[in-house]
């Protein structure tokens, strides 16, 4: 295993002695709107975005609650989860740790009917998630930190890739990619935020192993005004391909290649968080529509973004159009953190209404066997489907908007990788994806995961 | 209500009221604008993370930093304290000794996005941008940290330092000392006249708050676990600055009631504040931007209608004194 | 070798700037007393201001011309119902430093709840490539070093052969003692926050031009810079701020290119904690940044 082997945390490793016994005494201090036996309950339940929505990740909140909005209509359109109505409310963390731990206490006693949280970046999940998990509430996290790759905390749910993932499918896109040869002379320009820094490691042990010519690895200091030594110096290098994710300085940077490079882009593989509305108009307008479609590529994990489940994420995201102040809801409609939080958020539901309890420690177990589905059970695609199929008294396999998932038992669901790219209104088309074995000759090479 | 907010509540309160109380001494009594004073409660907590926590190759070596002594309970604290006040003797001589006081609050300023730049770039020394995770608060071997119990324990350890601070603040304020800084901060010319050194003043109460800064970055790291270079961004000054302005500055009591107003009572009441009015829905980001144009314009306004803030400086009057208009500070010339 | 040319060349760019934002910064200052921490945010509101313009179909060189006028009228007003009252009251330079950092804060989230948190670009006709050894600009860039050009001039211009240049040394040497000569001050001072107003517009869409993308956020970014030349120069001095712009655009270059760039902005600010060490007054000034001024 290699060196981002994954952490266990200390306190997460006594939860598991101590929660079964710490239930009863918990709900009764926090005050128990939760109703311990079984039985849905009756008003309206709560799902809490607790997420940046000032500060560096402003942007990140609010695709994260269009995600919620759209899965709450949903759920309420086909009648509530036991005729008990959804909403969702966001809570700011500000982006940062400490001032994500009042925010999540102070949601937490103000709420008792939370049936689960969405959020919880790589920003402040290393705060959150304990202070969630102790409290027994299910969350869905969008933190790639390789610490949570074996979570041991019972109610973390993560459908994101860990970063170092992120860097194995990256390599993979350059080396078996589609439309093009595979690269030769790799460049890898990566920010000083908290997601980039764990992609280089892997990346570079990876790419060393298999032969490839890191020709340069490029670390740079986000926000600069501008990257012009930094660029020559990459065009001295002559990369033929550069992999990037720079949120927020990926337009200046790009710009520059364009310019000092004679108005040739050289092509420029994302990672995952680069499918996203904010980076793909910025670097589409630093380097024009025409170069950004003939040059980028990224990696995501497999999302379908087809059949019925998806259909329904539409619809219900187009309903809560109105929701968001006059903005577009619509154009996190292929953005995965907002399909996968929906996902999340209707398995959290149905896992409700099938072990017909508003009880979390009763429900929360329930979440991954309908996410990964027991033998003979029937496949649905929407909150409806599910609920009309448990009303029959079958067991039911959720294969939403983003298509399976599949937990392991560190609660991390990994789909393997597609390799996409965006159109020209910056959603994603999928090119073709990664197989089994060119994945794990990545993983191999690099050292494991 | 449950436990564990109300001793987030509880601990938050103290950090922030001993934070307060510092400030209160740089700026309140001794009119220096400290605007990197976050980078003071910071370097004592990454003082106090490092000294506890285990090293780097522990956990499965996903992060990397300096130290990790795994050192008892109180010593991370005092590091972390120690650690403040060392930091304040090389600033303080670079910026107290010759600059103007506004040129000061700048330098500092300035100061306060280098240092926090520098963390984030050299990875290797406190894990960058990401931060250090996973650091054991006091005696977590011994209670469990997810207890109840521990959650009043930790209160217990904090309000001690509370009313230790709050008593050296009061003992500073009220001494002959005290009474020099004063001297200084209303007209430094005349106090220099008078036989008091400016210089070491400044720089002995810089050092006095950076000890106390670090302090509460000590406090704080044990009861989050996490430190990371977003905690301390700039603007977290700006708050403690705003609370001091608000509570009273110079006045002890004064601190202590505007950190329990803005960064402690402000900002619950914002997380509490309903997300839909009347039906309409506005857009996410609108309410965190606003809390921001509230915190300035709460500053704006006290400067102009209250600038002595809710409880003022007392005025200290000597029996026999003649009565006098205190003199307007530092007028523009 | 080449690099080196290039990274020079890129340096001058930079300090371009730099130096049309630290100028007015730094004259804001040395006339009138006023550390004005709100400076970057205007800026960038400036900036986009020249943005909804510029999508409106007008180039971005006359779309500069409208964010000086508002930067001017802005700073103006700024000065006039916020820093004014507050001077007259006797609030303390500490004092109208704080309320500056409140203004600003103001500022960037007003603005911040009408753009949003997205980037904008300027739609920018980058005009042909020139190579020279290695350094790559365009036509667009070297417009920006010309304008820079042009503009430090003209402040030389003012201050040296103008009267009304004479009245602002006054002002700025000893506003009471100009006031008895007859200097009308007070219509200096609004000259001048005009002036440096219609600077600082200037300097929000030349920031946003050489970064290709800005959002708000890029307002705090572009104050630090702009602080770190006024007071590497001598803060209050002019022709202090243009050698401060310079040498922070260059060396910023250089360091990119000689070290890790991800320490870039930090081997700058090192050279400016060197200067405060060294020199606290800042390389220039005779005046204004040591203790109990005037």
């Amino acid at each position: 295993m290699n060196k981002t082997q994954p952490a266990v945390r200390h306190r997460s490793n006594r939860l598991g002695l101590i929660s079964s016994l710490a239930t009863v005494a918990f709900l009764a201090a926090c005050g128990g709107g939760t109703p311990s036996g079984s039985g849905l309950g009756s008003g309206p339940l709560l799902v809490g975005v607790l997420a940046p929505f000032s500060g560096a990740d402003a942007s990140f909140g609010p695709r994260y609650l269009a995600g919620c909005y759209a899965a709450s209509l949903s759920i309420n359109g086909a009648g509530g989860i036991g005729g008990r109505q959804v909403s969702c409310q966001q809570f700011d963390t500000k982006g940062e740790p400490a001032d994500a731990v009042p925010a999540a206490n102070s949601m937490i006693a103000g709420n008792s009917n939370l049936m689960g949280v969405v959020g919880c970046t790589s920003d402040e999940a290393s705060t959150v998630v304990p202070i969630l998990d102790r409290s027994h509430i299910p969350m869905f996290c969008m933190t790639g930190q390789s610490e949570f790759n074996k979570s041991t905390a019972k109610y973390f749910h993560r459908l994101v890739p860990a970063d170092s993932f992120d860097a194995y499918a990256m390599i993979g896109s350059a080396l078996f990619g589609t439309g093009h040869p595979a690269y030769k002379r790799v460049a890898l320009v990566f920010g000083d935020d908290i997601g980039s820094q764990t992609f280089v490691g892997p990346a570079v042990a990876a790419l060393n192993k298999l032969g490839v010519t890191i020709a340069i690895n490029q670390a740079i200091k986000l926000g600069a005004p501008s990257y012009r030594t930094e660029v020559a110096r990459l065009l001295q290098a002559t990369p033929d391909v550069i992999l990037t994710e720079t949120i927020g300085s990926a337009g200046t940077y790009m710009k520059e290649v364009k310019q000092q490079n004679g108005g040739k882009v050289i092509p420029f593989i994302g990672t995952s968080a680069t499918i996203d509305p904010v980076w793909f108009k910025q670097v589409k307008d630093a380097i024009g529509l025409t170069d950004f479609l003939a040059n980028y590529q990224a990696v995501d994990l497999k999302l379908t973004l087809s059949g019925s489940g998806y259909d329904e994420f539409v619809t219900q995201l187009t309903a809560a159009d109105s929701k968001f102040g006059g903005s577009n809801a619509l154009t996190y409609k292929g953005k995965s953190p907002t399909v996968h939080l929906y996902d999340g958020i209707i398995m959290t539901a149905l896992a409700m209404v099938a072990t017909n309890s508003a009880d979390r420690t009763v429900y929360n177990p329930k979440i991954i066997d309908i996410a990964n589905g027991v033998t003979g059970a029937t496949v649905v695609s929407t909150f409806k489907e599910g609920v009309d199929a448990l009303k029959a008294g079958k067991s039911i396999r959720y294969v939403g908007a983003a298509g399976e998932n599949n937990f392991n038992q560190y609660n991390n669901s990994q789909q393997g990788y597609n390799l996409v790219t965006m159109d020209k209104d910056g959603n994603e088309v999928v090119l073709g994806s990664l197989s089994e074995s060119q994945t794990q000759s990545i993983i191999d090479a690099g050292g494991g995961a | 209500m449950n436990t564990y907010y109300a001793a987030t509540l509880l601990v938050y309160a103290g950090v922030d009221i001993i934070a307060c109380l510092a400030l209160n001494l740089q700026f309140g009594i001794s009119g220096i604008v400290n605007f990197s004073f976050i980078v003071f409660q910071a370097v004592g907590a990454y003082t106090a993370a490092v000294l506890s926590m285990p090293p780097d190759t522990a956990n499965g070596a996903y992060q990397v930093y300096v130290g990790g002594w795994q050192l008892p309970f109180p010593i991370p604290w005092l590091g972390g304290a120690l650690a403040g006040g060392l930091l304040a003797i090389p600033v303080g001589l670079v910026v107290l000794r010759k600059l103007r006081s506004d040129y000061q609050a700048i330098s500092l300023l300035v100061l306060s996005v280098i240092v926090n730049s520098v963390i984030t770039n050299v990875r290797p020394f406190l894990n960058g941008a990401a931060g250090i995770a996973q650091v054991p608060g006091p005696f977590s071997d011994q209670i469990d940290p997810l207890s109840d119990t521990y959650q009043l324990f930790y209160v217990g350890l904090t309000v001690p330092c509370v009313l230790l601070v709050w008593l050296v603040a009061s003992r500073i304020v009220n001494s002959p000392f005290g009474r020099s800084l004063r001297a200084m901060r209303e007209h430094e010319l005349a106090a220099t006249a008078i036989g008091k050194n400016p210089v070491e003043l400044k720089m002995t109460i810089f050092i006095v708050g950076g000890v106390i800064a670090g302090l509460s970055g000590a406090i704080l790291v044990g009861y989050i676990e996490v430190w990371a270079p977003s905690v301390w961004l700039y603007p977290e000054t700006i708050i403690l600055f705003a609370a001091v302005i608000v509570g009273g500055r110079g006045n002890n009591v004064g601190a202590i009631l505007g950190a329990l107003l803005v960064p402690v009572g402000f900002f619950e009441v914002t997380r509490r504040l309903p997300t839909t009015f009347g039906g309409w829905t506005p857009p996410p980001n609108l309410i965190p931007a606003m809390e921001w144009v509230a915190i300035g314009l709460l500053i704006i306004g006290f400067l102009w209608f209250r600038p002595e803030g809710v409880r003022p400086e007392p005025r200290r009057v000597f029996d026999g004194a003649p009565i006098r208009e205190e003199p307007s500070s530092a007028a523009i010339s | 070798m080449e690099l080196y040319v290039a990274a020079l060349g890129f340096g001058l760019i930079s300090a371009s700037v730099i130096a049309i934002a630290a100028v007015g910064f730094t004259m804001q200052f040395g006339i009138t007393n006023m550390i004005n921490l709100a400076y970057g945010e205007v800026m960038i509101v400036c900036a986009y201001i020249a943005f909804y313009v510029n999508q409106a179909g007008v180039s971005v060189w006359v779309s500069m011309i409208a964010a000086a006028l508002a930067g001017a009228v802005m700073s103006f007003l700024l000065n006039r119902f916020l820093y004014a009252p507050f001077q007259r009251k006797g609030t303390n330079l500490i004092g109208m430093v704080i309320i500056s950092l409140a203004a600003s804060l103001i500022l960037a989230n007003i603005l911040l709840a009408i753009v949003g948190y997205g980037t904008a670009a300027y739609e920018v006709d980058q005009g042909p490539l020139l190579r020279w050894n290695g350094l790559v600009l365009t036509t667009a860039q070297i417009a920006i070093i010309f304008v820079a050009a042009i503009l430090m001039l003209a402040v030389h211009g003012l201050l040296r052969y103008t009267r009304l240049g004479k009245a602002m040394r006054a002002t700025a040497a000893n506003p009471t003692l100009a006031r008895n000569c007859g200097i009308p001050t007070q219509r200096v001072i609004d000259v001048v926050w005009l002036l440096t107003g219609a600077f600082c517009g200037v300097a929000g869409v030349v920031a946003g031009m050489n970064s290709e993308n800005f959002a708000v956020a890029s307002g705090a970014a572009y104050l630090i810079t702009i602080i770190a030349a006024a007071v590497l120069g001598g803060a209050g001095q002019p022709y202090g701020a243009m050698i401060g712009a310079l040498i922070i655009g260059i060396v910023t270059e250089l360091s990119a290119a000689a070290i890790a760039p991800e320490y870039k902005e930090v081997v700058a600010f090192a050279i400016l904690v060197l200067v405060m060490v060294l020199r606290p007054q800042g390389l220039l000034a005779k005046r204004g940044a040591l203790a109990a001024a005037g």
